[in-house]
């Protein structure tokens, strides 16, 4: 999911726009590198069917089939082919100086063995190359962290066995949905077993002086156990992620000179370690047309980064599992990537949004003792965080927001919602 | 007076407690509000004396004639001590405008002579605003205060809907004053889009004719200009939306813990609210909720053809027709109800959901009501559309979530709205068309 468009759209980042050529003199005081890391979030939910209160109790079918086929083959093949080709390429053409991270959610996978099989070959194929890594998440890209510590478990475990069987990878590193994080969650985390994770650099848990700046830097987890974490660089993710195609921005237009520029002018401000640069992969084709260019500006990157001999590109394995953070990224209240407030807000906010997570987590215990493997997959699904998303009421009626639904209104997701969840929850009660 | 304050001559015609519909109310509303900002002679048919309040001096044709010092002035009118008052149309009829083809060119060819002021004072000695002789009265305003106005000294003549919009032209021409005429509704609601077909369809022509002459219009939703400039032919450009508004009032609500839920469809019964559509989604709705009725508050020339509507559907258990209310019953019903139900085919305003907001009731409006324009919190869905009504209404019903959430911004856009940011939409038009030049 794409976080939306914030107020601070138009502004440029907080590095100077001033026109940088490469000056290869002014080498890293401190002599070491700046890893660059990017990480992708593919995800496409099973989007409901219209469903009225009439079906309640007749059809079981709750999924727009046609809808989901044509909108994942409109993104695979504007997008995941045409994106995937590219890095394929660039990383045949720079060797190890081009390396990337993806997180694809278990709904996505689901999707691409149904409908494109083509597009499961192509990540295999950029998998082969062994520059890519894979995140962990959970299966069904759901709030279970916040809502069901237990649930949480099940679909990290369930989407650890189908990375296994449709790819034979073992992920080392977590995401969690909407990179929503806190110090509860990063426990949850390392309970599972993972060392490392990623997650919003949020102003109010940075230095109150430069936030931006301070994400640069590798993190830790409160405690002993606490995993070690990059903190997305939301300024320069968002140059690519929005702006790329924004004629009023003063950065208009973006080339690959430009932003290693930038890359290099935070890398020596802050003797940064690592700056991440983690957007959803539809940036590249869906949400950002082909025609503005963006893949050749991903292609040029690498070249232009490779002009500065102290940064270079890693995934966050490489970066993550040989650092040792002093710093402690202490997060009391949840966090996530999307809008302004780089909260959960968007989730969970409104009474219709709590009201539905408050009855389809209630399901959990009937779900699980019914034993039907069926039904708790599509108990899965119905949590996957989309479905709470279009019910966000938080900017109705101000007629700005772009809002990524297929419904008319918040209104609508929520009722077609719980009538799918009304019959969903007379199956559970019947079987 | 103050010096550089507007002076305002404003034509109206329904007027708490002459009252039929939304007109009277928004009229209200309108003068109260605007009296802080400058001083109006309003024009009423009907005044029970002229009275002088603050910076609103009320005149009623019914006056005409006679000494106006002589009168006794009252006490300003109070809302609540006048909407107790609302008078029942007798015959329990309640249209606005009941005026069928065949009763207008009887009356075109009564005589009158509204040079006697006797007899026109006769004219509108009636709590009947309308009646069968409706264009005799409108005809006889339009001459009479044209007169009047040429002893009054005003800025701008305003006119409120097509009973007075000759008086407001003819006024116009006379003075030169610009004119503005509000559209609180138009025939092409009332009655349907074959208003603009028929033959010689008066109140269409008139309406036409207010809005073409007029310097500015203000219709009182972007539904209600497009409505002008889709079926009137009038240049949108003129036209200056302004929503009615309601004053904070408190209410109750009173718990029924037992017994059905409650529907509440509040109005005149007539093609322009959609009986029809109500009665087909009711029958959707209780295929699948019977613990609900629908309570049906208000009369209309439609009314018995609901009733054997939902008769046919085999519902008429589930109906209340509770018939027309006055405004303390009115208030009883909206504590009890659930959910507010307005399947209006087209609304320009529709006022009656505001207050049913005020009651904390989710509202579920047809997009063909203006108020659904400044209503984000409610349900919406073109008139037609009684499976997506039925959805919402069984939502409503059925889900707590969204009960809550429409009520709770509901209340909060309620205290953005009142009738003193009405006003200063108004007082801007007006400014605007006294330089235009």
């Amino acid at each position: 999911m794409l976080s939306k468009i914030t107020p601070d759209y138009y502004l440029c980042t907080t590095i100077s726009m001033a026109e940088q050529s490469p000056d290869r003199s002014n080498i890293n005081p401190l002599c070491s590198m700046t890893n660059i890391v990017f990480y992708f979030q593919v995800h496409q939910p099973f989007r409901l069917r219209h469903y009225s209160f009439f079906n309640i109790g007749q059809s079981h079918i709750y999924e727009a089939a046609n809808l989901n086929f044509e909108l994942l083959n409109r993104i695979a093949d504007r997008c995941y082919l045409p994106a995937n080709e590219m890095l394929l390429k660039m990383i045949k053409d720079y060797g190890p100086d081009f390396k990337v991270a993806f997180s694809i959610s278990g709904c996505a996978l689901e999707q691409f063995e149904m409908y494109r099989p083509d597009v499961l070959d192509s990540f295999r194929r950029l998998l082969d190359t062994g520059q890519v890594e894979l995140l962990a998440e959970t299966y069904f890209h759901s709030l279970a962290a916040l809502y069901s510590p237990m649930e949480f478990v099940r679909q990290v475990n369930k989407y650890k066995a189908k990375l296994k069987s449709l790819f034979g990878y073992e992920a080392t590193t977590f995401r969690n949905t909407e990179l929503i994080y806190d110090n509860a969650i990063a426990t949850q985390i390392s309970k599972l077993g993972f060392k490392q994770t990623v997650a919003e650099g949020v102003g109010s848990y940075l230095d109150a002086v430069s936030p931006t700046a301070e994400a640069t830097h590798i993190f830790k987890a409160p405690g002993s156990n606490g995993p070690k974490l990059l903190l997305r660089q939301y300024r320069l993710s968002d140059d690519i992620a929005f702006r790329f195609t924004e004629p009023k921005w003063p950065g208009y237009p973006l080339d690959a000179d430009k932003y290693a520029s930038w890359l290099r002018a935070l890398a020596i401000e802050q003797k940064a370690e690592s700056i991440n640069l983690f957007m959803d992969y539809e940036t590249f084709g869906e949400h950002r047309p082909l025609s503005s260019g963006i893949l050749d500006f991903l292609y040029f990157l690498p070249q232009a980064v490779a002009a500065y001999p102290d940064m270079k590109f890693a995934t966050p394995s490489e970066v993550l599992s040989t650092a040792k953070p002093k710093k402690v990224y202490d997060v009391t209240k949840p966090t996530s990537w999307a809008d302004d407030n780089r909260d959960i807000s968007g989730w969970v906010l409104s009474h219709t949004q709590k009201d539905a997570l408050k009855r389809v987590y209630a399901l959990e215990e009937a779900v699980l003792a019914k034993g039907n493997e069926a039904l708790i997959h599509q108990w899965g699904k119905l949590q996957t965080s989309d479905h709470f998303y279009y019910m966000s009421t938080k900017y109705w009626g101000d007629g700005v927001r772009e809002v990524f639904s297929p419904y008319k209104s918040p209104f609508d997701a929520y009722i077609n919602y719980m009538n799918v969840l009304a019959d969903f929850e007379q199956t559970i009660k019947g079987v | 007076m103050s010096a550089g304050r507007l002076k305002v001559l404003m034509l109206g015609w329904e007027y708490p407690p002459v009252m039929a519909g939304g007109l009277g109310t928004a009229c209200y509303g309108l003068c109260n509000a605007l009296k802080a900002h400058a001083d109006i002679t309003l024009v009423l048919p009907k005044s029970s004396a002229a009275m002088v309040q603050d910076n609103l001096q009320i005149l009623g044709v019914n006056q005409y004639g006679l000494d106006q010092a002589a009168t006794v002035e009252q006490p300003p009118h109070r809302w609540e001590e006048i909407v107790e008052e609302v008078i029942e149309v007798p015959g329990n009829e309640l249209h606005p405008y009941p005026i069928s083809a065949v009763h207008k060119r009887v009356i075109e060819h009564l005589k009158f002579d509204p040079s006697d002021d006797q007899e026109v004072r006769a004219l509108y000695e009636t709590d009947e605003p309308y009646g069968a002789n409706i264009m005799q009265k409108v005809a006889v305003y339009a001459e009479v205060v044209s007169k009047l106005a040429l002893t009054k000294d005003f800025d701008i003549i305003h006119a409120h809907d097509w009973v007075t919009y000759m008086a407001g032209v003819r006024i116009k021409e006379l003075t030169g004053k610009p004119l503005v005429v509000h559209v609180h509704s138009l025939e092409t609601d009332r009655i349907g889009t074959q208003a603009k077909y028929m033959q010689a369809n008066a109140v269409y022509e008139i309406e036409r004719y207010g809005m073409t002459e007029a310097n500015l219009c203000i219709p009182v939703s972007h539904f209600t200009k497009q409505c002008a400039a889709d079926h009137y032919g009038i240049n949108p450009d003129k036209c200056r939306p302004v929503y009615n508004a309601i004053d904070p009032e408190p209410t109750f609500r009173i718990d029924r813990a037992e017994g059905d839920k409650i529907v509440l469809f509040l109005g005149r019964i007539t093609f322009q609210k959609g009986p029809e559509y109500m009665a087909e989604t009711a029958y959707k709705v209780l295929q699948r909720y019977p613990k609900v009725v629908f309570f049906v508050a208000g009369v209309g020339d439609q009314l018995d053809q609901l009733k054997h509507r939902v008769e046919q559907l085999g519902i008429r258990d589930k109906f209340v027709f509770g018939g027309f209310l006055k405004k303390a019953q009115v208030k009883q019903v909206l504590a009890q109800a659930d959910v507010y139900f307005m399947p209006s085919v087209s609304e320009p305003f529709g006022l009656s959901a505001l207050e049913a907001a005020q009651f904390q009731i989710p509202c579920v409006l047809s997009t063909q009501a203006g108020v659904s324009e400044v209503m984000d919190f409610a349900l919406k869905a073109d008139y037609w559309d009684t499976d997506r009504f039925a959805n919402y209404i069984y939502a409503l019903l059925n889900y707590e979530g969204i009960r809550q959430e429409l009520i709770e911004h509901t209340t909060e856009n309620l205290e953005e709205m009142s009738w003193d940011r009405s006003a200063r939409d108004v007082l801007a038009v007006y400014h605007e068309a006294l330089t235009q030049g």
